[in-house]
This record gives structure tokens, sequence and C-alpha cells, in this order.
């Protein structure tokens, strides 16, 4: 609320200068803003803009040191391939349902989290939930997968054996059926302890005195988590949701150490398939993998713009 | 304290199941997330590559850990990743904060001129030949400072930042500018002295960053002595490549189980310190109205 | 007081960062000025091409980029093998000359060396002037122009009229009588290495298995859910020829690419061959012989598997490379201590089951790896034949040069003096002394783990092409015994298939073969239907490579 205030103070301040100063006169007054900017400047255009002049090759044969121009030829070899086709359908289904269950099973978390009333207990489940975070992923696709093989050096499926469960060991990261769950449920396990930090921010806002109303009213707990808590998160979920959207499509790394040929069909998306076709292959056509790059930026950008529009219409502000 | 507690339990009555379920929720979750870290820790001190659960190491040795930290091949990488982290860390939170900073001055000029060229760098990418061409045109291929200037400039924790900034009441910044500071001078004496919720998160996430970073690595370095702790992680587990150790009875996987272990443990140590920061940290400033 | 420091140290970085922002802007403005200096060093790398032309090139500095099999690596010893070869070579040539080695990791081979080869140019720094490559490799890269034809150069060699394996180079010769890639040695295969005590265990000896059927039973005996009859990197290496060296006794008269059959090339992954392989691996995999690790690991995953010091997960055959690797195998387990009673009888070589006898479903012996020049495409050979002189020719001296290749540095890897030295000096189980008088050719300890015996560099004295002279042998009973029982039993393999079409779709088609592979030996689908998913996606390109290859053939 006072934000609000503030920044129409600002704003009215800003017209008044407006109507007093002309542009030169207020770049010159904000000078010092501008020498701030300058690394950042410097370090952006090189890192990132430097190697954006490199996105024409997407119009170009680039294999070893022999480059020429090809026109649309990657784009049209690319929209017929339906091996990107399915990681572009996998990219989106993916990530989309591993955000939703992520954010759904930090939310849950967070209003346990919330509940408990022992302050030891509550530390103790926040310190631990929170250190798969730390893990990088290849660390993480490395104990699971020595979890979960098949043979006799697997923990899951031996202990499965002799509670008697199972006669013969499942091949877990292999199998289509069971790949995506999987996959969901091992990012759920080393993120949803972090995903809790935004949403117990959240909760630890809510007016205390919400409750103690509630109390007098007579209300039980499990009424109180569903008539206060859940409400007060929403527009938090929202954005959550909405700043991870515009990401989407980045998603390489929790896939690449986990995915295996068998389960392609599943599991391919798009930046593994542009990491195969520029590493994988022995001589890469760079032209081809920047077109799929291109591809991917240009519906990353629509989704973005979609999501700061939306952020815009939720709380009043773009993303940025 | 376990008695004050049984007595608010009797006092509201029906409350009772709910702390239950509670608990017994708590320590399911709390298992889960341990079980696979313990397995990992208790299994870098067995001498024999065991594969079952075990809640004690049968056969403790600490070959793993010598292993590690006498063998150059892996103790170099290891010293390599603490110093990219540290500097990489720095530099990030340096030009996060900055950035962070002008883009919260809304009445100045190119502000959003500023805002989109940002932005459009976390859609658009030169792929990686370009970008290939262009380290090594910086001197970077084959060197641990492509960390540091790769990390350094992060976008999407700059504008966590901005956010971050924008929950400091503008009031205060108001009366600054009146008492005649100019911008740099709000910057350093009011505005990151009230950040260190923020700075302490976000350095934490350009540390992990940094830190885990694997990918970089195998593309741009090929030099034994600049490759960080992850890459070697990564040769030694999924490539089955780990080094001859100098002990007996270190068998591959306490070689790098151990290695597993020194790989988090920087965080582990580092976090109770930083834990209390986070529930104020980066994230009001990415929910604040 | 605290916070006062904080806000201190931070403020500190803040001026840092805007220092180094500066610096930065700095630099900025300088990289275009380093750009320009590397322009300069590419003119004065061209000058010195010209002056090249005009006679008197002379090569300063070689680099190269080798893979793992240049044993003598930066932990073990590298510097003083580059130290001794520059020593050498500059005495040899009469003017210093230094080597620069890159050594990568085996994993990303190929993909490193893709990117080097086209983000650089032949003169600027990090771009390799020599480099090994696989034979698949090779015949990808032959006809892109980046590698030198080394013809003339190999046929003008000094090590000629010392050359005892003559059609190793030859087979590299391409229709048109390029050579492209240069070989040191023959080619090496693998065989099947037994567990002695498992075969103890059940009474049987090796003489006990004549056929697969044998073979097959005694490994099931084996196979209990904990132990395995037998691990392998794969159930067939589908990307790296020949394809079928890992599991021959499974893969039998198979062979699951293009080869070359009565003179007309076939698609081997659609012969009825292969079906019956691929079901013949289903039984195996559904019966428990093969560990279902075998789909996953890699070569180094699957024999520390074997020779881990928990036998009770490990298995009981292991198909790996013959000869040195005999001994090497030997001595992890020795380092494991399994069979430590068994000293050097703790493995045995399997002969090849009667179905695969003398076929190339036999023990293989594959295509040996190459030494390529990158050509710097000016249409003058003066470097490039200097880089011949100075790193191939010298390579098969037959005498100094070609010890430093072959065991490594002297004194650090081996040496002619006397002297004595005990390996596992605290185990009395396993300690072992050597005494050398001087003049004695031997072995040293290895440089980075005393416990054990320095075993080769980069070439294999048994497979080189032109032998050394100088008589250095080593005497190792174990690796002789491996490389003869290697010789009397291999085959050569097929001559890797090369065309355009398949260096196009080399990698989508080893994805698929090996997905379809996969599948079948799982019973996910049948092998007809590996087969016949694999005709139905790439029956058509598999058509146009079998044309193109015929072609070839023909105008051959």
């Amino acid at each position: 609320m006072s934000r609000k205030q503030d920044k129409l103070a600002q704003q009215v301040l800003g017209d008044r200068k407006l109507n007093k100063k002309s542009l030169g006169a207020r770049m010159w007054n904000c000078r010092g803003y501008y020498l701030m900017f300058l690394p950042v400047f410097i370090f952006v255009l090189i890192i990132y803009y430097w190697p954006m002049l490199g996105i024409r090759y997407a119009f170009f044969s680039y294999k070893l040191r022999d480059i020429h121009w090809v026109g649309f030829e990657n784009f049209k070899t690319l929209f017929s391939t339906s091996e990107f086709w399915r990681a572009f359908v996998n990219t989106l289904q993916l990530s989309i349902t591993k955000l939703l269950l992520n954010t759904f099973a930090a939310v849950l978390v967070s209003v346990f989290i919330n509940e408990m009333a022992n302050l030891l207990m509550k530390k103790t489940v926040q310190t631990v939930i929170y250190l798969p975070h730390f893990m990088s992923y290849a660390v993480v696709a490395a104990i699971f997968t020595l979890f979960l093989s098949p043979s006799s050096t697997g923990f899951v499926n031996e202990t499965l054996k002799s509670w008697g469960l199972i006669d013969r060991s499942i091949d877990f990261l292999h199998n289509k059926g069971m790949w995506r769950p999987i996959f969901y449920l091992i990012n759920m396990w080393k993120e949803t302890g972090w995903g809790t930090v935004i949403f117990l921010a959240t909760l630890s806002g809510i007016n205390p005195e919400l409750y103690e109303a509630a109390d007098i009213d007579g209300a039980t707990r499990l009424q109180k988590v569903r008539y206060i808590t859940f409400p007060a998160l929403g527009n938090t979920i929202i954005v959550v949701l909405i700043l991870n959207l515009a990401k989407v499509l980045n998603m390489f790394e929790p896939v690449f150490v986990l995915y295996n040929s068998r389960v392609y069909e599943v599991s391919d998306v798009i930046s593994t398939y542009i990491y195969r076709k520029t590493f994988l292959t022995a001589i890469p056509d760079y032209g081809y993998s920047t077109a799929v790059g291109l591809f991917k930026s240009v519906v990353g950008a629509t989704l973005m713009l979609l999501c700061n529009e939306a952020s815009k219409k939720v709380r009043g502000r773009g993303i940025m | 304290m376990a008695e004050a507690k049984e007595k608010k339990l009797q006092k509201k009555s029906g409350v009772h199941m709910f702390d239950v379920v509670l608990y017994i929720v708590f320590i399911i979750i709390c298992l889960i997330v341990i079980i696979p870290m313990w397995k990992v820790v208790v299994d870098s001190f067995n001498a024999l590559g065991v594969y079952q659960f075990r809640f004690w190491p049968e056969n403790p040795t600490f070959n793993g850990y010598l292993t590690i930290f006498n063998t150059h091949k892996l103790y170099r990488p290891f010293m390599n990743s603490v110093i990219t982290t540290i500097i990489g860390t720095f530099i990030g939170l340096a030009l996060a904060t900055l950035g962070g900073y002008v883009l919260n001055q809304y009445d100045m000029p190119g502000r959003n001129i500023f805002s989109m060229f940002l932005m459009i760098t976390m859609v658009f990418t030169g792929g990686m030949i370009p970008e290939y061409l262009v380290m090594k045109q910086l001197g970077l291929v084959n060197s641990m400072w492509i960390l540091v200037v790769k990390h350094g400039i992060n976008v999407y924790n700059l504008v966590l930042m901005k956010n971050f900034f924008e929950g400091i009441p503008a009031s205060l910044i108001e009366a600054a500018k009146i008492d005649g500071c100019s911008p740099m001078g709000i910057f350093f004496k009011i505005v990151l002295p009230l950040s260190k919720a923020a700075l302490a998160s976000i350095g934490l996430m350009f540390a992990v960053t940094i830190w885990n970073d694997y990918s970089t690595v195998q593309i741009y370095i090929q030099d034994p002595d600049q490759v960080n702790f992850q890459y070697m992680l990564r040769v030694m587990i999924m490539d089955g490549d780990t080094p001859t150790s100098p002990y007996k009875n270190v068998s591959q996987e306490t070689l790098y189980y151990a290695a597993i272990v020194c790989a988090i443990l920087p965080f582990m140590a580092a976090y109770p310190f930083l834990q209390k920061y986070f529930v104020k940290g980066v994230n009001v400033g990415a929910v604040k109205e | 007081m605290k916070k006062k420091l904080v806000s201190a140290v931070i403020a500190a970085s803040m001026v840092a960062g805007l220092l180094a922002g500066c610096g930065s802007t700095g630099a900025d403005t300088a990289a275009p000025a380093a750009g320009d200096a590397g322009a300069t060093k590419e003119s004065a790398a061209a000058s010195g091409d010209a002056a090249a032309a005009s006679g008197d090139f002379q090569l300063d500095n070689v680099n190269i980029i080798v893979d793992g099999t240049l044993t003598a690596t930066v932990d073990s010893g590298q510097a003083e093998f580059v130290q001794q070869w520059e020593a050498a070579v500059s005495e040899k040539l009469g003017h210093p000359i230094t080597l620069n080695i890159t050594q990568l990791d085996h994993s990303d081979y190929s993909g490193t060396v893709s990117r080097t080869l086209t983000t650089g140019a032949p003169g600027e720094e990090g771009y390799p002037d020599a480099l090994i490559m696989s034979a698949t490799m090779l015949r990808q890269y032959q006809t892109t122009g980046l590698l030198w034809n080394l013809s003339d150069a190999y046929d003008n060699a000094e090590f000629q009229s010392r050359i005892i394996y003559p059609e190793v180079n030859q087979n590299l010769k391409t229709a048109d009588g390029a050579q492209y890639g240069f070989s040191p040695t023959y080619g090496n295969g693998c065989v099947t290495y037994l567990k002695q005590s498992w075969l103890d265990k059940e009474g049987k000896t090796v003489d006990d298995i004549k056929t697969f059927n044998d073979y097959y039973e005694l490994l099931k005996k084996y196979s209990d859910g904990k132990t395995y009859g037998v691990i392998a990197a794969g159930y067939g290496k589908l990307d790296e020829a020949p394809f079928i060296n890992y599991m021959p006794e499974w893969w039998q008269g198979a062979y699951p690419s293009f080869y070359e059959k009565d003179g007309t090339w076939v698609d081997g992954f659609t012969e009825q061959a292969t079906i019956d392989a691929l079901a013949r691996l289903h039984q195996g995999y559904v019966d428990g012989i093969i560990d279902p690790d075998t789909e996953e690991a890699g070569t180094k995953q699957a024999r520390e598997k074997f020779f881990s010091n928990d036998q009770s997960t490990s298995e009981f055959a292991f198909t790996y490379w013959a000869g040195q690797w005999l001994r090497n195998l030997t001595d992890n387990m020795s380092k494991n201590e399994v069979d430590d009673d068994l000293g050097d009888k703790r493995l045995v070589q399997l002969p090849p089951v009667q179905e695969i006898k003398d076929t190339w479903g036999g023990y293989l012996n594959r295509e040996a790896p190459v030494w390529v020049i990158t050509d710097d495409g000016d249409g003058d050979n003066t470097r490039e034949q200097a880089i011949f002189d100075a790193l191939f020719d010298t390579m098969l001296d037959g005498d100094k040069v070609q010890t430093l290749w072959t065991y490594g540095a002297e004194d650090v890897h081996w040496s002619v003096k006397a002297e004595t030295f005990t390996t596992n000096a605290d185990d009395p189980d396993k300690k072992k002394d050597y005494e050398y008088a001087d003049g004695e050719f031997h072995l040293k300890q290895s440089p980075n783990d005393p416990d054990t015996i320095w075993k080769k560099n980069h070439l294999d004295p048994v497979l080189v092409i032109a032998p050394l002279t100088n008589g250095y042998t080593d005497n190792d009973p174990l690796v002789q015994e491996g490389n003869k029982f290697f010789l009397a039993n291999c085959v050569d393999a097929p001559a890797a298939a090369s065309s355009e079409t398949l260096t196009a779709n080399n990698e989508d088609l080893t994805t698929e073969k090996t997905t379809l592979m996969n599948k079948a030996v799982v019973g996910e689908i049948t092998p007809e239907e590996a087969v016949q998913t694999y005709i139905d996606d790439f029956g058509d390109i598999s058509a146009t490579i079998i044309e193109e290859l015929n072609a070839q053939s023909a105008a051959q």
C-alpha cells in the first residue's frame, strides 16, 4: 500500500521535474546512476550481446570451418523433424508439470511448517529440507541412479525384493512408464525445501490479528488453515508460477543427468536435443543447432511477454 | 519446554490429533530427505563398496578423504572451486546490487531501455560456438576465470535484488537526498546496510551456481590444472574415471562418495550462518506488493 | 560494530566492483587490440609460411592433442617425457624444438577436437599440429580438407625399411590413394577373461568350455541375482567400431553396421544374424546372466565392478583388451585383494567358443587409432612435412625417441641403471623385491603408485609396426602370454565404412540402433520389431549409404 503511494509521489515528483528540466539536464542529474550501471552494462554487453552476433548462423551451414549461407534451410529441416517436435512437446509437459508439482509440494510443506508450534522442530525441518538444494544435479542424479539401479547393487530394488514386494528388479530409469514419475519425485526431493522459503516468508507476514479473530469466532485449526492461511498464499503462488513460466523452455540439467536413449520418447527436451546435436555429433552443424536455439528463444520471448503482461495484471508491475 | 507444550495442548482440545499428524508428517519428510544423504555420508567412510543401506560404516576409513586431499588431480580442482566461487560471488553481488539499484530509479531517463537491455538477455543467446569464440577472444578458454566472468553477471539475480531494494522505504532515501547525499552515497550508506539479508541469500545463490557448474568447464577447459571440483566429480561418477589412490582399500565408491561429501560440505558449513537471512531475504523482495 | 564492518567490507567490494568495471572498460578497448595482436600473430604465422615457401621454414613448436593412450599423463611423469623428447628430437633436427601436449578426457574426445578445429586455425595458439583420431573419426574428417595427405611423407619415411606390418597403413588409404592418417601400431582387440577362482568353485577348467552353450550354462551357475555371469560396457558398443568386441560370444557372426560382404556392401543391422544375436542377449538378460548395469556402464565402470573389492556383487566373465590389460586387470584385483592366493593365475583367457572361432564374431582385431596432421591449406607442404619429420618419423626411429613413446622417460619410467626396489613393502604377502644389474633394461615403479610397476607409454612394443632396434623389451610374462593368446586367436575386423550420407547421419543411426538394441535386450520389443523399426525409420538412408559405398568400391 504505502509502496504505491511512494511510487505515486515519485511520479508526481518526476512529472514536476519533467516540466522544469530538459532531458539533457535530467540525464546529467542521473550521471551517478549511469556510472554505477556502467560495469553491469559492460559485462552484459560482452557476455551476452557479443555472442548474440552469432544468431546469424541460424541461416548458415556451419560445419567445422566451412560456413555458407543456406537461408531458411535449417528451419525447414527443423520443422520437418519429428524428433524436434517430440522434444518441444516434452519440454512443455515436463517443465510445467514439474513447476506445478514443486509449487504444490512447497505450499503444502510451508503450511505444515507454519502450523508447527514447536520452534526447535520447525527449525530442524527447515534446515533439513533446504539441504538438497545445494547439491548439484550431477550429484543428485548419481545418488538416485545408484539407488534405483536394477543390478544387485541397487538399494531400492534390493530392499523391495527383501520385503517380498517384487521378484525381479525394476529398471526404474529405463522404463518409459516410470521415468516421468521418478523424474518429478527426484525434482521434488531436491527443490521442495528451497521452494518453501518464499511461501514461509509470505506466511510470516500474515497479520496475527486474523488468527485471533478466528479464534474468537471459535474456528478450528483446520478451518483457520483453510480460510486464512491458504488464501493468503494465493497471490504468492501466482507470482511464483508466472516468474517461472517464462523459463520453462530452458530446462536442461535436471533431464540431462537422468535421461537415456530408451526413454527419449518421454524425456528428450529441446535443450538436450540441442546438446546432442552440438556435442554428441562427430562433425556438428552449428548452424542447425543455432537455428534450434533461435526457435527456442523466440518461443521463450513470447512466453516472457505473456508472463510480463500477466504479472502486470496480477501485481501491478512487470517482471522487471 | 515439553511441559509447557503439554499444557497448551490440553488447553486447546481437538488440536491434539492435528499435532500428532504434523509430527508424523515432519518425521517422514525429514527421513525422505536424510536417508539418501546419510547413505552417501556413511558410504564415504566405508572401505568396501557396499550398496545396502547402513546406519554406520562397517569398516570405517578416512582413506577416501585422504586420497582427495593428497591427490593433486583432485585437490587442485577443489581449490579452484573455492577460489572461483568466492571471487565470482563477490563480483556477482557487486554487479547485481549496482544494476538492481539503478533499475529502481524510476525517474531516471533511459531506465526502461536498461530494463529492456537486460531482459533480452534472459531469452536470446548466441549459441555455443559464438560464445566460445568470444571467450577465446577474451583469453578465457582453458582458464578457470571463465567461471567468474560467465556467472559474474546474472540478470535473474539482479532482478531479485532490484525487487528487494523496492522494499526499502522510499522515505529513507528521500531524506538522504534532501541531506545532499549523492546516488552513490545513498547506495553505500543506506541501501547496502539495509540489504544484508538479500546479500546473504543472493550471494548464496551465486555461490551455489558457480560451485555446482560443470558444463562450462566441460566445454571450455581441458587443462587439468584449471578444472573445478564439480567437473572432477562428474568425471569420476559418470565416466567412472577415478584417479589411482595411493591408499589401500579405497574402493571406487568410497572415493566418489567422499568426493560428493566434499562437494556439499562447504555449503553445509556456511549454511547455519546464513539461514536466518533466508526468510527475510530475497523473496520478501520478490513478493512484496 | 559488526554491522559497520560488514557494510565497510561490502562498500569496499563495491568500489572494487566499480574499479573492476572501469578496468573492464579498459579491457574492452584492449580486447580488439588483443584481437589485432592475434591478427598480427596470424599474419606473422602466414609470413612464416611464406618464408617456408622460400625454403627456410623451421618448425620450433609442435602442438599435439592426445587421448588417454599416452599413459605418461601429467601425474605420471609427462614433464620428463616431454623434456627428453625435446632433447632427443632437437638433436636429430639440429635446431631446438618444443612439444606442447594437450591431453583430453576420453569421454568427450571427439567433441573437444571438433570444437578446437572449428574455432581455431593453424598457427594459432592451441590449434593442434598433429593429433590422435580413432579410425571412425579419421573416416569422418578425411574429406573435410582439414587434414594433410601424408601419403608421400609416409612412403618416404625413414622407418619404411623396418616396417613389419605394412598392411596397417595400407588399409588407411582412400580410393584415390590419399592417406590422411598414420598408424604406428597394429590394432589390438578384446578377449574374454574368466575368474579362475570361480571356475574352481564349480570344479571346471577353461578347457571345459567349448561351445556357446557350455559358456552359457556355466555363466548361469554364477547368476543368482547378486553376482552375474558377465558385464560389459554396453550390450554392444554401436558408436565405436568394431561394435561387438565387448560381447563377442553373444553377437557371434552378426556385425550391426555396414560391411563389405563378398564384394558388395550390406547393412549388417538388418540381417538375420543381428536378430539372432539380439534374441541371445535378451535370453541372457532374462536369465539374469548379463549384469543389467551393462546397459549404462562405461568401460571403466564395467571393469571396476569386475575387479571390485566387493566380489559379492561382481561378475564371472569380462571381455576386455588383450595383452597389457591381462596384467592391468590382474594388478587391480591384487590391489583390491581379490583372489590373492592365485597370484598371476587369477584370470584365465577363454579361447573363442566354437561358434565364433575364426569368424568375424571372434576376437576382433580392430582398426588402430591413427595420428593425423592438420593442413593449413596454403598448398605448400613444408610445414606439414616438417611436422611429420619431427613427430612421426622420429616416433619409429627404433631407438631413443621410439623408446620414449614406448616405455616413457628414462630414469622415470624405465632405466638401465643397476637398482633394487620393493613394491608393497608394508604387506608381507604381496611384498616383491626387484633387483637389476647395470645395463639391464627394466621398468621402474609407476610415478603415481609405487606399489605397481610401470607398464608402457603410448606405443605397444608388441603391436608397433616397426619394432625397437635397441633390444629394450619388457619381459612381463603375463603381458607376453596375453599378446600371444590374442595373436593366435584374433581375426581382422572389417574396414570401417565411410560415405557422405553415413557421416551426415552417423549419430542418428547410432542412437537409433542403440535404443532399439537396448529395448530388444530387455524385452520391451522383440528383435524382429527392433530391426523392422530400424528399416522403417532409416531404410532409405541405409539404402543410399550402401549405394554410395558400392559406387566407391566399383571406382576402386
